[in-house]
């Protein structure tokens, strides 16, 4: 009886465990669109205003994103252009995209847009390339408010689902 | 000096051309003036004495064993000179040419893309010419007692003038660097030097800093055109001499006139083989009528760059000028 019971509290726990796994993931999507969102408001800044280099610009970026992971990708693009492995900074990004993309819980879709926001980095006039910026950034926006609307509906569903799962686990073993 | 030119220009080539730059030898490393790269065609090296064709294993004698440059290449010199970063050096792009670390420039040709008729920006970069900045202490000690007056303790308004690559700006600069130093020994004060640098080849700033020396007490308008550059530094700069590099335009010359009222003393270039192509430029014919300047020093390249061929006492030079004018009218 008291292992049925202990049993039955691990199962529970599991699938308690699992479905707040999957929230946290919907969670950290909506945060990292919102970081990547300001990352490229910042980037744009820094571009727009000071005209600062990239390799300065993403290094600047990076300190100001509370995200780690999204912070980590800003740093990985700036250490790829130093270290001069790259012809552009398109490459640069690309491959920061490829070295980040299993650290980070965003969609095919979102890599997507974000990989298109290299296209022409650093290779265009101020103008040019505050506009790709900004396209790029929009993108983000709607992709952001889809993940956060879909984290704000899903959240309970996956609650429940966790005990409801859980429990029907137990009844059936029991 | 010789060294750090290539330790600043080597890392900005791609890696083929690093390796046959770096392995040059001492004649040429010393003596190169340019670098001259162009889609498709042969790498030329440029010195004092000539042109040099550079393969990938060294200097050869014919085009067709030079090195033959790619479209590819000037894109990665131009992603190097600018980090990755057009946007951030736009301004200088659109005038065609690129301030580089050591004082060095790069000027650039490609297809010009208008707006409302004048130079939006430049693309499609088809050739790249790298000058190597060659500052020379002391190449305008010669000049010194023509443009400082000793007994009354002023530079004189000087105008020195020759035709291309004769030294004109290094003289300029040795000049900017001698008054603004000064000399306590010999009694020869320090002047407060501004210089409007509209294409950063006087000082070469880099990032705002001067790369080469034009003296301790020297302020620095960097890439700024010269008419509001002058009026910008004697309203807040309080200059006693105001350098400016190739003098021409009918507002640079009402600027100068401004300058001059304020009491400072003018430093300044033209090109010209001679006074008589000086004076077909009406902007310039005025002010050496009206006696401005007080010296104008004809420059060459005749026994190398710097040659002093002729200096005019500005006021012997506006009479004769007024005469010729008389007798022709």
């Amino acid at each position: 009886m008291l292992a049925k019971c202990v049993g039955a509290l691990c199962i529970l726990s599991a699938s308690l465990w699992w479905s707040n796994l999957q929230i946290a993931k919907l969670k950290a999507r909506v945060r990292q669109l919102e970081a990547f969102r300001l990352g490229l408001r910042l980037l744009a800044a820094e571009v727009g205003y000071t005209a600062t280099p990239l390799p300065r610009a993403l290094k600047q970026v990076a300190k100001q994103l509370g995200v780690e992971s999204v912070s980590a990708f800003f740093q990985a693009v700036c250490r790829n252009l130093q270290e001069e492995k790259f012809s552009d900074a398109t490459g640069a990004w690309l491959a920061a995209i490829e070295a980040k993309r299993e650290h980070l819980q965003l969609t095919a879709n979102d890599w997507m847009i974000l990989s298109r926001a290299a296209a022409g980095l650093g290779g265009l006039g101020r103008d040019d390339q505050l506009k790709q910026l900004a396209a790029a950034e929009t993108q983000l926006a709607a992709q952001a408010a889809e993940a956060a609307a879909a984290f704000a509906g899903s959240e309970k569903m996956w609650r429940y689902l966790g005990i409801l799962s859980g429990l029907a686990v137990v009844i059936l073993l029991l | 000096m010789d060294k750090d030119w290539r330790q600043q220009i080597i890392p900005l080539l791609p890696p083929p051309l690093q390796k046959a730059v770096a392995a040059l030898k001492p004649p040429i490393i010393s003596r190169l003036e340019e670098m001259r790269l162009r889609a498709g065609r042969p790498l030329i090296l440029e010195t004092d004495a000539g042109e040099n064709f550079l393969g990938l294993k060294g200097l050869v004698t014919e085009p067709f064993q030079a090195y033959l440059v790619t479209a590819e290449d000037l894109h990665h010199i131009l992603l190097q000179m600018t980090e990755f970063s057009l946007y951030a050096r736009d301004e200088e792009l659109k005038r065609g040419y690129l301030a580089l670390p050591g004082g060095h420039r790069a000027g650039f040709t490609g297809r010009v893309v208008l707006e409302r008729g004048e130079v939006k920006l430049l693309r499609d970069f088809n050739s790249i010419n790298i000058r190597i900045a060659r500052e020379v202490k002391g190449a305008a000690l010669g000049l010194l007692p023509h443009v400082y007056c000793a007994t009354k303790k002023r530079v004189r308004h000087t105008l020195l003038v020759s035709p291309p690559q004769a030294g004109k700006t290094t003289m300029l600069r040795d000049l900017a660097r001698l008054l603004s130093d000064g000399d306590p020994q010999s009694g020869r004060p320090g002047f407060k030097v501004a210089i409007v640098d509209e294409r950063s080849e006087i000082a070469g700033c880099y990032q705002g800093k001067p790369q080469l020396d034009v003296g301790m007490r020297t302020d620095v308008l960097d890439g700024c055109p010269k008419a509001e550059g002058m009026m910008m530094l004697v309203r807040s700069m309080s200059p006693q001499v105001v350098v400016t590099d190739e003098l021409g335009r009918p507002e640079d010359v009402r600027a100068v006139e401004e300058v001059v009222n304020t009491g400072a003393s003018v430093l300044t270039t033209a090109h010209a083989y001679d006074v008589q192509e000086l004076i077909r430029r009406p902007s310039l014919a005025y002010l050496l009528k009206n006696g401005l300047f007080q010296r104008v020093i004809m420059l060459s390249r005749r026994r190398g760059p710097g040659t002093i061929e002729k200096i005019y006492n500005g006021a012997e030079l506006s009479q004769w000028l007024q005469t010729e004018e008389r007798n022709v009218g």
